[in-house]
C-alpha cells in the first residue's frame, strides 16, 4: 500500500462526494428512515374498530359492551341494529370486527347453557385479524367468567398468569423496533452510496484512469470505501442518539461494543455495495440490485417480525447466512438486555461480524478486474 | 405521434439490451414477490417454549399439551431456573414457563395457582399474541364447565392467509420503487450524457418525448405487474380475486403513472444516477410507509395519518384489497381511483414541467 496516493484518491472521493448534494442524503436518509418507521410501525393492534349488535338488551350484555368500551383496544363505533349493516360496514373498510350478542344471551349465562357470541373479523390484514380475534377471545371469556363466578357464588379452579415481561417490560413498540432498525438503516444506506462508486467510473469511461495507473486493486477499493466508511461512522452516533432520547429506548450494555460491533457492521454493508458494483455493468442495475439485496433480507431476518428462533427450514439458514442476525443479536443486547460481552454467544457474533467483512472484502478486491473485459 | 411511438420504442429496446437489468427487474417482480410471500409470516408460529417443572408433573403436563403446532414448538424440558433464563437471554427461547412445586397442590386445595411465565418480549408483536395465547389457554383450562364459545369469521380472507397479503404488498412496492427509479434513470441518463438539452433543443415537440419516455417505463411496469400477477399471485399463491381483474389493471396503470411522475420529478432534480438513488429512496421509504401497508392508517400518529392522504400508494393499496379480498363492485371503488388519478396527476405535472424546462 503506498499511503500518499491512497490518500490523494481519498480526498478525491471525498471532495466529490461532498460537492454534489449527496452529502446531505448521506445524513438524512438514516435519520429519516428511523424517525418513519419508529413512528410509523406498531405492532399492537390499539382502537380496533368494533360494530357491536346486541339482540339481547339485557343486564348482563350491556356489561359485556361495556367491557369492550373500556378497552384500548376497542373503540366500539356505535350499537347497530342490523347484522347486514354491520357486515357493510367492514366491506367498506370501515369497520373491524362485528361481535354479535345472541338473543337469549342472559338466559342461558345464567342457566349455564351453551352461547354463541357470532364475531365477524377484518382479515384481509391478516396478522390485524388474528391479534384482534384472540383480544374479543380475552374480553369476552374474561367478561363471562366474571358474571358467571358471581353469580355462582364459588371460587372456581383458577390458575392466574405471573408474567415476567424480560428486556422490554411496559412491551413498548418502539424499544422492540427502534434497535432492529438501526440495523436496517446501517445496512441499506451505505450499501446504497457504496453500489454506485466503481460502476460510475465504468459506466462513464473514467475507470480507464484506474486500468492504467499504478494504484493496485486493493488500494482502489480502500480509497473508494474509505470516505464513505468515515462519513457514515457518525451516523452511528446520530441513530444512537435519536434511539435513546428521542425514542426513549434504554441503553442497557456498554456503549464500546455498540461502537464496534457497529463499525463491523458498516465495514459488511460497504462490502455487499461495492461487490454489487464490481459486478454490474450499468448503474441503474446497481440501485435496483442494491434495493433488493438490502431492503427485504434487512426486515425479514432483523427479528423485528418474527424471531430467527421460530423460524424453520430454508429461512432459518438464510437468516443464518445474512449479517442482519448477528448484528441485531448484538443490537437488541446493548439496548435491552445489557449482558454484553459476558455472554458466550455476543463474543462469538461479534467475531463472526469480524470475519464476514473481511470476508467479503477480499471477495471484493479477488474479483475486481484491473484490465479491459 | 410517430415521434411519440418511435421514442417508446427506442426506450424498450434500449430496455431489453441491458441483459443484466431485464434479469434484475423479472426477478423482483417474481422471486423477491415470491419470497415475500412465503417468508414473512407475522403470527405467532413455531414459538419456542422452555419449561422448568418441579411440580412433579399431572396439571402441568396437561397444561403443557395445549401447546401445539403450528403456533408453538414441541415445549422443551430445562433442569433449573438459571438455564431456563439463560436460553431465554440468548434468545434460543421466546416463552419460558415456570411451574413450581406448590403449583399443583395450589390449584387442587386452594383453587388458586400461580404460574410464572417468562417472556421475550423483543419480538413485541409476537410477545403480544403469544401472551393472549397464553391467557385464553390457561383460561381455558381453569373452568372446564364454562359455557360461552365465539364463533369467529374471518371475512375476505378465509385462512387468514399471510402469504397473500404479503406478496400483494410486496408487488406494491416493487411497483412503487421500480416506476420511480426506472423513469428517473431513463431522463437522468440523458442528463449525464448532455444529450437531454439537445433533445429539448430540437424541433421536436418536447413534451411528446418526455411523454413518450416514461410511457416506456409504464409499459415495462406493466408488462411486469401482469407477469407477476399471473405466475405468483394467481400461480404460486392460488389467491382468489373477488372484485373485477380488470379494474386492477386500471388502477395499477394509473399508479404507474404516477410513480413515473415521480421519478420526473426526481430527475428534474438530480444531476447524476447517484443522487437518484439516494433521492427516490428519500422519497419512496415514506411513501410506502404511510401507505397503510405494514401499520394500519387509523393505527397511526394523527399527524402521520393527514401525511397519509398524500400518499398515492395509500389509495393503490386499499382499492387493491378491496379488489382482491373484499370484492367490491366497481362502482363503489372510485374513491381509490381518485385519490391515485388525483395525487398522481399533480404529481406527474410537477415533474412534466420541471423536467420540460431547459435551465
Amino acid at each position: 500500500m503506498k499511503l500518499s496516493i491512497v490518500k490523494a484518491y481519498v480526498l478525491k472521493e471525498l471532495s466529490e462526494i461532498v460537492r454534489s448534494r449527496l452529502i446531505v442524503m448521506v445524513y438524512l436518509m438514516p435519520t429519516m428512515v428511523l424517525v418513519l418507521f419508529g413512528y410509523g410501525i406498531r405492532m399492537e393492534v390499539t382502537g380496533a374498530r368494533t360494530l357491536i349488535i346486541d339482540y339481547d338488551q339485557s343486564h348482563y350484555s350491556r356489561l359485556l359492551i361495556e367491557k369492550f368500551t373500556h378497552s384500548k383496544y376497542f373503540t366500539v363505533q356505535k350499537e347497530l341494529r342490523l347484522e347486514s349493516e354491520a357486515l357493510d360496514a367492514i366491506h367498506r373498510a370501515q369497520s373491524d370486527v362485528v361481535v354479535i350478542i345472541p338473543e337469549s344471551f342472559e338466559k342461558r349465562l345464567l342457566h349455564g347453557q351453551k352461547i354463541q357470541i357470532g364475531v365477524f373479523v377484518d382479515a384481509a390484514f391478516p396478522m390485524r385479524g388474528s391479534t384482534i380475534e384472540s383480544y374479543v377471545k380475552g374480553v369476552v371469556l374474561n367478561a363471562a367468567s366474571a358474571i358467571q363466578e358471581r353469580r355462582l357464588d364459588r371460587d372456581a379452579h383458577t390458575i392466574a398468569i405471573n408474567q415476567r415481561t424480560l428486556f422490554n417490560q411496559a412491551m413498548r413498540d418502539e424499544d422492540a423496533i427502534v434497535p432492529g432498525l438501526i440495523g436496517l438503516v446501517l445496512l441499506i444506506a451505505p450499501a446504497i452510496l457504496a453500489a454506485l462508486l466503481i460502476v460510475k467510473e465504468k459506466e462513464k469511461g473514467t475507470i480507464f484512469n484506474f486500468y492504467a495507473s499504478a494504484l493496485s486493486k486493493a488500494e482502489f477499493i480502500a480509497a473508494k470505501l474509505i470516505p464513505v466508511f468515515f462519513l457514515h461512522s457518525i451516523n452511528i452516533f446520530i441513530l444512537f442518539l435519536w434511539a435513546t432520547y428521542w425514542f426513549d429506548v434504554p441503553f442497557r450494555g456498554s456503549f464500546w461494543l455498540y461502537w464496534v460491533a457497529s463499525e463491523l457492521y458498516l465495514v459488511i454493508s460497504l462490502s455487499i455495495g461495492m461487490l454489487i458494483s464490481i459486478v454490474t455493468r450499468t448503474q441503474i442495475v446497481a440501485v435496483v440490485l442494491t434495493v433488493i439485496v438490502t431492503i427485504i433480507p434487512g426486515f425479514l431476518y432483523s427479528g423485528i417480525l418474527m424471531p430467527i428462533s421460530s423460524m424453520v427450514g430454508f429461512s432459518r439458514y438464510e437468516a443464518h447466512i445474512f449479517p442482519v442476525m448477528y448484528y441485531n443479536h448484538i443490537l437488541y443486547d446493548v439496548f435491552l438486555v445489557g449482558e454484553g460481552l459476558a455472554s458466550e454467544k455476543t463474543q462469538f457474533y461479534l467475531f463472526i461480524l469480524a470475519f464476514y467483512g473481511l470476508f467479503l472484502m477480499g471477495l471484493g478486491s479477488l474479483i475486481l478486474k484491473k484490465e479491459l473485459r | 405521434m410517430r415521434v411519440f411511438w418511435t421514442v417508446v420504442a427506442r426506450e424498450l429496446v434500449r430496455f431489453i439490451r441491458s441483459w443484466q437489468l431485464v434479469l434484475v427487474v423479472l426477478y423482483a417482480f417474481t422471486m423477491e414477490v415470491y419470497i415475500a410471500g412465503s417468508g414473512i409470516e407475522l403470527k405467532p408460529r413455531n414459538v419456542a417454549i422452555g419449561y422448568v417443572d418441579e411440580s412433579g408433573g399431572g396439571l402441568s403436563q396437561k397444561l403443557l399439551h395445549y401447546f401445539h403446532e403450528p403456533e408453538f414448538l414441541p415445549p422443551v424440558a430445562f433442569n433449573s431456573q438459571t438455564a431456563l433464563s439463560q436460553a431465554v437471554f440468548d434468545k434460543e427461547i421466546v416463552l419460558g414457563l415456570i411451574f413450581d412445586e406448590d403449583f399443583e397442590q395450589d390449584f387442587r386445595k386452594n383453587k388458586h395457582a400461580t404460574l410464572n411465565v417468562l417472556l421475550d418480549a423483543t419480538a413485541a408483536s409476537q410477545a403480544y399474541t403469544t401472551l393472549s395465547y397464553l391467557s385464553n389457554i390457561v383460561l381455558n383450562f381453569s373452568d372446564t364447565a364454562f359455557s360461552v364459545e365465539l364463533v369467529t369469521h374471518k371475512l375476505f380472507n378465509e385462512n387468514a392467509n399471510n402469504a397473500t397479503f404479503m406478496a400483494l404488498t410486496e408487488l406494491l412496492s416493487i411497483t412503487t420503487m421500480l416506476s420511480v427509479i426506472l423513469t428517473a434513470v431513463v431522463f437522468v441518463k440523458e442528463k449525464e450524457d448532455g444529450t437531454w438539452d439537445i433533445m429539448l433543443l430540437m424541433p421536436v415537440n418536447a413534451k411528446s418525448i418526455i411523454l413518450a419516455k416514461s410511457f416506456s417505463q409504464v409499459i415495462i411496469v406493466m408488462i411486469g405487474i401482469v407477469i407477476s400477477v399471473g405466475f405468483v399471485v394467481f400461480g404460486a399463491f392460488d389467491t382468489p380475486i373477488h372484485g373485477s381483474f380488470f379494474a386492477f389493471l386500471v388502477l395499477a396503470f394509473l399508479y404507474a403513472f404516477t410513480g413515473a411522475g415521480i421519478g420526473l420529478f426526481v430527475a428534474a432534480i438530480a444531476k447524476d444516477v447517484m443522487q437518484v438513488a439516494q433521492l427516490s429512496v428519500v422519497i419512496m421509504l415514506p411513501l410506502i410507509f404511510l401507505s397503510g401497508a405494514w401499520t394500519p392508517i387509523y393505527a397511526m400518529h394523527p399527524w402521520l395519518q393527514t401525511l397519509s392522504l398524500l400518499s398515492p400508494l395509500r389509495y393503490f393499496i386499499e382499492g387493491t384489497e378491496s379488489i382482491f379480498f373484499r370484492g367490491t363492485p366497481v362502482l363503489e371503488l372510485y374513491p381509490y381511483f381518485l385519490g391515485v388519478f388525483g395525487v398522481g396527476s399533480i404529481l406527474y405535472l410537477i415533474g412534466f414541467r420541471k423536467i420540460g424546462h431547459l435551465f
